[in-house]
């Protein structure tokens, strides 16, 4: 492990973080909510870190080559950086009463879970509100994909920090060069944020309004500058626009990609884009047909609220335009397990992802194939390429791992004397980047209750779903650590 | 008149023989210096051990004033440059390519138009599996073909003692079956060629060939009590290339399909390749194989490993098994006659079929197709009528044919005409003649059609 080389990319994300904060910062002197200070405060301390990092690790020859090893430190740490640093702004303003609140924001924000601790967003100053959406929309394609798209620095060790900070189950490189797939990733997020903005516009949302949804949208974040979030509209247009945009935000960016090179098809090519578009529209019409009559009176509303719900939590945003706790058992158990199926991989969704789900039942299925036709020999395929079997096995031990995980910290906030409910809920919404969970920490309620040491633990599961659990589970192996 | 033939593996050896003994130049370029000797032992050509991809190699070889070059090693990529060097070397040499891999098969026109401009792509594999596929449907046939471009097709079959046409007189077929009566070629009686005559009878046992329009194909079964039967689960022995392109085209037609592969490796690329088709791992021969996979539910057992033996003993496990329908790839022509006396019919071989193609392509003028069955044994003959020839213009009963040929059907204007003593055949009519091996030369000189080369 060279911690000089980690250090120093520490160094430089950290600074680049305090230059984001430029935008916070100028929407704050626009309203003049007298929240400045605060966040030039934050600059100063983040980038005068940053530079003691650069400094004090001076580079020494051009060992510019990163283990995957180092690769996985160097990613996980950063990202505990970022959440700490990023949680500045909300220190110093009056809305956090300690740091373990700001932290859990700042983590909830910059892994795009959405969970909050804020009981009064709409009291809340403008550009805090604003650096809540910002951290998502920064957080959503990967601070580390946007610093490979625009710095040239991190050189040939980028790959490895991206395959640590985008793991995907099935690899696909968009183009020969690491930065050019940076750019062109950050390209498309960035014009789909653009005309969610335009849409919401349109529909008579005032600007700073329209752009943190289209914020929090695009990386299926969830926070919302206000306290009922989207239901606060009630208005089917909005509802839809948002639906529109989080099913692109859930789908494989290397397909809007190809779709905007002229590939129109690339959709329907795609196994588990195809999965994932045919398990919304079956979930939204089952939920449909549960709400309707028990929930809703017209067929219309329990559409509209029943693809809201069900696409918001399938894609890991966590919107809420209806309390999903009133709703039959059925839709409560059908929302449940779509926080742990997630959007597609290769999306900025968050939860197992459709392409792991594919792969474990084809991988079941092989199995029992086995046993029918015990000298067969076949592949698990998908869009008929072959996934190798190391890729099967890192499958079927992230689904084991992510299970395990899941329990054990379900337990252990249980512990902390939250009802089981609430415990499973909150875990559950948190690993999978959701958001609101169940029980007391439903969508009409938020995390503010929880207890020092859960907050803790579920800003650490936020990071393991978000880096998907070996990045970051890798730093507790003893292995690990050893010369 | 110079051929060069690069590859003297089974094909290309038996190019180099039928040519050699037509009294062509034939030079022969292998790296093998087994098949180089086996060569040059038997054959009267000029062989070079070297590789002929190389264009010293084609240089010394003299491409320069060779007419045609055969390219027909076992390799692809080699066919393919051993083409693209003669095509800079020398432009005018005909260049002709032996392609397998099925990647290659929608770039053939580019080849032919753009660069190495090779003038005809031989793939047998296509045609032994496109045979094998026909063979399939049709119980009791032994033999299919195709002529006129698919018009018109020819087929061998089995005569079992249930069918309507044992027993009879062929003299009596246009009284009993009309104007669509069966063209008979050829009956096949203990291992001996008949060219029949209105007074030969057809027995039991026989083995028949016929000549039928496409068409009506499947009424003419009728009348012999055959009938097409549907294919719904086959088994494959051997997943080479035969058996992947036909497991690829068994898929399209969604046939439930499985193959049995003895190499492990072999078996991961079908697998990676294969959408529905199942493949299993293991040896054609392991009978407890075959039970576990229930292979007796199996419509079609066919067996196209590259060995013969194994070919032959998994086709006789399989009727042990109870599945009449199986079908044996066999490259030996010397195992032919021993195969009916086992009860083995319906037999492939790659090997003569891209040998006769590649022959059908060489040979120059009027022979359209020339496809020789049973090993060799006899010969179909496709032909166009030249006025200058004897056979045009006169009644056939004025012609004296050569003694075991005969004179099948005549196709004019994309219809099939049965001849009869006063039928007269026209310039410019096709006609498909069958012949056995020692009248063949004689029926040539009638048509006056020599059987001569670009």
């Amino acid at each position: 492990m060279r911690w000089r080389f980690i250090a120093r990319i520490i160094g430089i994300l950290l600074i680049f973080l305090g230059l984001s904060m430029i935008a916070p910062l100028l929407v704050s002197f626009y309203y003049k909510d007298l929240a400045h200070n605060n966040f030039l405060r934050s600059m100063g301390i983040t980038m005068v870190t940053g530079l003691i990092l650069i400094i004090g690790s001076k580079k020494r020859g051009s060992d510019d080559y990163i283990n995957k090893k180092e690769g996985m430190a160097t990613v996980a740490l950063a990202w505990i950086g970022i959440g700490l640093f990023g949680a500045l702004p909300f220190y110093f303003g009056p809305e956090f009463i300690n740091f373990t609140d700001a932290f859990f924001e700042s983590v909830s924000g910059f892994t795009t879970t959405g969970s909050s601790v804020m009981t009064n967003i709409e009291g809340a100053t403008k550009s805090i509100v604003f650096w809540r959406s910002f951290i998502q929309w920064l957080g959503g394609m990967g601070i580390i994909v946007l610093s490979l798209a625009i710095l040239p620095f991190l050189g040939v060790g980028g790959i490895q920090l991206y395959k640590a900070e985008v793991p995907s189950p099935v690899p696909d490189k968009l183009t020969p060069r690491l930065t050019d797939s940076a750019k062109i990733l950050w390209a498309v997020y960035a014009v789909f944020t653009l005309v969610e903005i335009i849409f919401l516009l349109g529909g008579g949302m005032p600007l700073f309004e329209a752009s943190c949804h289209a914020f929090t949208t695009m990386p299926t974040g969830g926070f919302s500058p206000k306290n009922a979030s989207i239901a606060h509209y009630n208005s089917a247009y909005f509802d839809y626009v948002i639906v529109v945009f989080m099913i692109l935000a859930g789908i494989n960016f290397s397909l809007h990609y190809q779709m905007l090179r002229g590939k129109t098809l690339a959709f329907w090519k795609d196994t588990e884009c195809k999965f994932f578009l045919g398990l919304a529209l079956l979930l939204t019409l089952l939920v449909t047909w549960d709400i309707y009559g028990s929930v809703y009176t017209s067929i219309k509303d329990s559409f509209r609220f029943a693809s809201f719900q069900v696409i918001s939590i399938l894609t890991t945003t966590g919107f809420a335009t209806a309390d999903y706790e009133t709703f039959p058992g059925l839709s409560q158990a059908l929302l449940f397990v779509c926080m742990f199926i997630g959007a597609s991989a290769g999306s900025t969704g968050g939860g197992m992802k459709c392409a792991r789900i594919i792969v474990c039942f084809k991988y079941c299925y092989r199995e029992l194939f086995k046993i029918i036709h015990p000298r067969s020999i076949n592949h698990v395929k998908i869009n008929n390429i072959v996934i190798p079997n190391e890729i099967l096995r890192s499958v079927m031990g992230f689904l084991a791992l992510y299970i395990s995980l899941f329990i054990l910290a379900g337990i252990l906030l249980a512990s902390m004397g939250i009802d089981m409910m609430t415990a499973f809920g909150a875990i559950a919404a948190c690993i999978g980047n959701i958001g609101p969970g169940f029980g007391s920490v439903g969508p009409t309620e938020n995390f503010s209750h929880m207890p020092v040491m859960g907050k803790w633990l579920l800003a650490w599961c936020m990071l393991l779903g978000r880096l998907e659990i070996y990045t970051v589970i890798i730093l507790f192996v003893p292995e690990f650590w050893k010369k | 008149m110079k051929i060069i033939i690069v590859g003297a593996g089974e094909v290309g050896y038996n190019i180099a023989s039928r040519l050699a003994s037509e009294n062509k130049r034939v030079v022969v370029i292998d790296k093998d210096i087994d098949a180089i000797q086996r060569l040059s032992e038997n054959l009267d050509v000029q062989v070079i051990m070297a590789s002929g991809s190389s264009p010293k190699v084609l240089i010394d070889a003299g491409i320069n004033e060779t007419d045609i070059l055969l390219a027909v090693t076992d390799s692809d990529e080699t066919n393919l440059v051993t083409c693209l060097m003669a095509n800079m070397i020398s432009p005018t040499t005909k260049k002709l390519a032996r392609i397998r891999n099925q990647d290659f098969d929608s770039y053939y026109d580019r080849f032919k138009k753009e660069n190495p401009h090779i003038d005809t792509i031989i793939n047998p594999e296509i045609e032994v599996v496109n045979t094998i596929r026909k063979l399939m449907v049709v119980p009791g046939a032994v033999d299919v073909g195709d002529f006129a471009d698919g018009q018109v097709k020819y087929i061998g079959l089995r005569i079992d003692r249930h069918s309507p046409m044992a027993g009879m007189k062929l003299i009596d077929f246009s009284s009993k079956f009309g104007e669509d009566r069966p063209l008979i070629a050829a009956i096949i009686r203990n291992n001996e060629v008949i060219v029949p005559r209105g007074s030969n009878k057809i027995e039991p046992g026989d083995l028949i060939y016929f000549v039928s329009e496409t068409e009506k194909l499947e009424k003419m079964l009728m009348l012999f009590g055959k009938k097409i039967i549907p294919i719904q689960r086959a088994l494959i022995i051997g997943g080479g290339r035969i058996g992947e392109r036909l497991a690829n085209l068994l898929e399209a037609d969604s046939i439930k399909t499985k193959i049995i592969e003895a190499d492990i490796a072999r078996c991961h690329y079908l697998s990676e390749k294969m959408e529905k088709t199942i493949i299993l791992h293991g040896d054609g021969s392991d009978q407890k194989l075959f039970l576990e996979e229930n292979v007796g539910q199996s419509d079609v057992v066919v067996c196209v490993t590259n060995v013969d033996e194994t070919n032959i003993l998994v086709s006789l496990l399989a009727k042990n098994l109870g599945i009449e329908n199986t079908i044996t790839r066999i490259s030996k022509s010397n195992y032919f006659p021993l195969l009916a006396t086992i009860g083995i019919e319906k037999v492939v071989s790659p090997r003569l079929s891209a040998v006769s193609s590649i022959l059908k392509e060489v040979r120059k003028g009027k022979v359209l197709s020339d496809i020789s069955i049973l090993g060799e044994r006899g010969e179909f003959i496709e032909a166009i009528a030249l006025e200058t020839s004897d056979i045009t213009d006169r009644p056939l009963r004025k012609i004296s044919f050569p003694k075991g040929a005969i004179l099948v059907c005549i196709l004019r204007d994309g219809h099939i005409m049965i001849p009869a003593g006063n039928s007269v055949v026209k310039p410019n009519d096709r006609i498909i003649m069958f012949a056995v091996k020692h009248a063949v030369k004689k029926l040539e000189k009638l048509l006056t059609v020599k059987l001569d080369f670009f």
